[in-house]
């Protein structure tokens, strides 16, 4: 099957299902979304050998929303999951005379098959696909002062959770990796300038990515403790990418404190109301 | 469970994979800074063959004269002169309190060119100037214009103007002696003045990994005509040159040279022909180097020069010139003059 035939079923799939996912239930099943704004910051270590042979050090920022919804189609076994990230990164030379930065901008969804587990725990496995885009900007370069980066990904993933009870309020711990198993992503060649690409030298430029050559790795650790209606969140957010391809080498590592506000939302008919009888569903819980 | 066991070992192998993209560290100090900017080079840049250059070599005479307690500049001076090998005026190494520059592709061929005798002897100081632009028109109804750097951008405005200006000469003389380059976009919104159809203007090579002889296969690269909302033109052009056209300007004078109605006279230009790349030294420094070579619309190297068209190769006269004549601008003159 070509690329582009998979993209096809794979943009397809996503078109059949998000309506389906997000728009609130009409009978009796209710599944309330369950939506999360954070901001992180941190540190950010940066390589990337089409711009300098040095790693940079520096600060990571991202602002991130994600949003959880049991399946319409098997609402106690499988949730949902759209995440999108926008990410900065501010690094600095060894000699701190050249500044690099990274702005990243990502959308991922996916499906998890979750087990709901004794004592408050519960588990998921599932996958998603993520499209990401951006570039790292080093100034003091002349003719090769940008590496665009851009991929089509599809991951592995999966979420351990407790819920529980700390100094009378409820708090939700959540353990998320997300690990690209393969996809497209985009790359110049090894001594190529984008003045060459500009001029109309499109060939070789997106790459097959697999664990050789392409790897990423986030983990996402986060406490919901609620204050009520909304519940603070705070955890850690870290992110492992290494790729590798036509001799260029690009390393982000980036640690993050994580802080913001998440909360479950009904979204309800209030002519119909809901019935007494009705079955509400968490993603979460 | 075992299950479980798989996926924590794929994602152990995954790990182990990437580890395998590494990246060569070097010490910030002398004999580090030393290796890292030869290795840069060594694995960028692009005219080892051309200039017969034996990067190994180099090595091994250079690296035996770095000591450990080299003063800064003595060092600087040491990784500049290295540098010189390679003969490229593309190739500089920066550091807070210098820059070098290879100076021997000019320095050894006369300047052929004076500004100011054409300013005050051919347009008696009454001359236009915009940007980088200086026009205005000479005796016997001939247009000309020196572009001192395509650093400078004119917008298709701009240029539009200047060709409505000219537009009742009977020919154009289009002077870029002393312009050291630039950018290639401002290049091609320049070209496009000139030329009626898509036209072929060279050719672009990269480096395709860190060997010396790995490189892409040559890819043509097309210029097009401005379009008919703006001014162009056809009437016959003659361009100057001389050694201190570099880089772009070198560039420039390859496309411009088969364009039919064109004609190149002057000196050979400067070369510059690859497209420079930057990097940069563990101590901070910056290097910039040649890396991406551009060939002419013939698939021949432009990088020590072009030549003139046949039978134009003129140097000024330093006599003529003290008699306020430029002898490159007066056979231009006369050609154009001659073939009206």
């Amino acid at each position: 099957m070509s690329k582009r035939r998979i993209l096809t079923v794979l943009l397809t799939a996503s078109a059949v299902w998000l309506p389906a996912a997000l728009r609130a239930d009409d009978g009796e099943t209710v599944r309330p979304v369950f939506s999360a704004y954070t901001l992180e910051a941190g540190s950010a270590h940066i390589a990337d050998t089409y711009l300098t042979p040095l790693k940079y050090n520096g600060q990571h920022f991202g602002i991130d929303y994600q949003r959880w919804q049991a399946m319409k189609f098997d609402p106690q076994r499988w949730v949902m999951q759209l995440d999108t990230r926008l990410t900065l990164n501010h690094t600095v030379n060894p000699a701190g005379n050249a500044t690099m930065w990274d702005a990243m901008l990502e959308f991922r969804w996916g499906m998890m098959r979750r087990w709901r587990l004794p004592q408050g725990f519960s588990a998921g496995i599932g996958g998603s696909a993520s499209i990401n885009g951006g570039a790292l900007y080093l100034g003091r370069n002349g003719n090769n002062p940008v590496s665009a980066k851009a991929a089509f990904t599809v991951n592995a993933t999966g979420y351990a959770a407790w819920n529980g009870t700390v100094l009378g309020r409820p708090l939700t711990l959540r353990y998320q990796p997300v690990l690209p198993v393969a996809g497209v992503f985009f790359s110049p060649d090894y001594g190529e300038l984008y003045y060459e690409i500009y001029l109309g030298n499109h060939s070789g430029l997106a790459h097959f990515a697999w664990w050789g050559n392409y790897f990423m790795l986030d983990n996402h650790l986060t406490a919901d403790l609620s204050l009520g209606a909304t519940s603070l969140r705070l955890g850690y957010s870290g992110r492992i990418f290494s790729s590798k391809v036509n001799d260029i080498v690009t390393h982000v590592f980036t640690h993050a404190f994580v802080v913001g506000i998440s909360g479950e939302w009904m979204s309800l008919n209030p002519r119909k109301g809901i019935s007494a009888d009705a079955r509400i569903i968490s993603a979460t819980y | 469970m075992k299950a479980l066991y798989k996926i924590l070992a794929a994602i152990a192998a995954a790990a182990a994979l990437c580890g395998c993209h590494h990246i060569d560290e070097y010490e910030n100090d002398n004999r580090g800074n030393f290796e890292a900017l030869w290795t840069a080079l060594d694995e960028h840049y692009c005219f080892f063959k051309e200039k017969g250059v034996d990067w190994d070599e180099v090595h091994d005479r250079y690296a035996a004269r770095v000591y450990p307690k080299m003063q800064r500049r003595a060092f600087f001076n040491l990784c500049a002169e290295m540098l010189d090998e390679l003969r490229d005026g593309h190739t500089n190494l920066s550091a807070p309190f210098a820059t070098s520059y290879y100076r021997g592709w000019w320095s050894g061929y006369p300047q052929n060119y004076d500004a100011r005798l054409i300013q005050q002897h051919y347009l008696n100081f009454k001359y236009f100037s915009l940007g980088a632009v200086d026009y205005g028109m000479l005796l016997n109804n001939i247009g000309y214009m020196h572009y001192s750097s395509f650093s400078s951008s004119l917008g298709e405005g701009n240029m539009d103007y200047i060709m409505v200006y000219f537009a009742g000469a009977d020919g154009l003389i289009i002077d870029v002696r002393d312009n050291g380059g630039g950018d290639l976009t401002n290049v091609e919104m320049f070209v496009n003045r000139f030329i009626d159809k898509k036209t072929l203007a060279g050719y672009m090579q990269h480096k395709t990994g860190p060997g010396h002889d790995d490189f892409s296969r040559p890819e043509p690269f097309y210029y097009y005509p401005a379009g008919s909302s703006h001014f162009g033109w056809a009437k016959p052009v003659v361009v100057l040159t001389n050694r201190s056209t570099f880089s772009a300007a070198n560039n420039f004078v390859s496309i411009m040279k088969y364009i039919p109605g064109v004609t190149i006279i002057g000196a050979t230009t400067g070369g510059g022909s690859g497209m420079p790349y930057s990097s940069e030294l563990p101590n901070g420094w910056g290097v910039r180097f040649s890396a991406c070579p551009i060939l002419d619309a013939k698939g021949n190297p432009t990088e020590f020069g072009v030549e003139p068209t046949e039978g134009f190769a003129v140097d000024m006269d330093p006599l003529d010139a003290l008699q306020g004549h430029d002898t490159i601008l007066d056979k231009a003159i006369e050609f154009l003059t001659s073939s009206i």
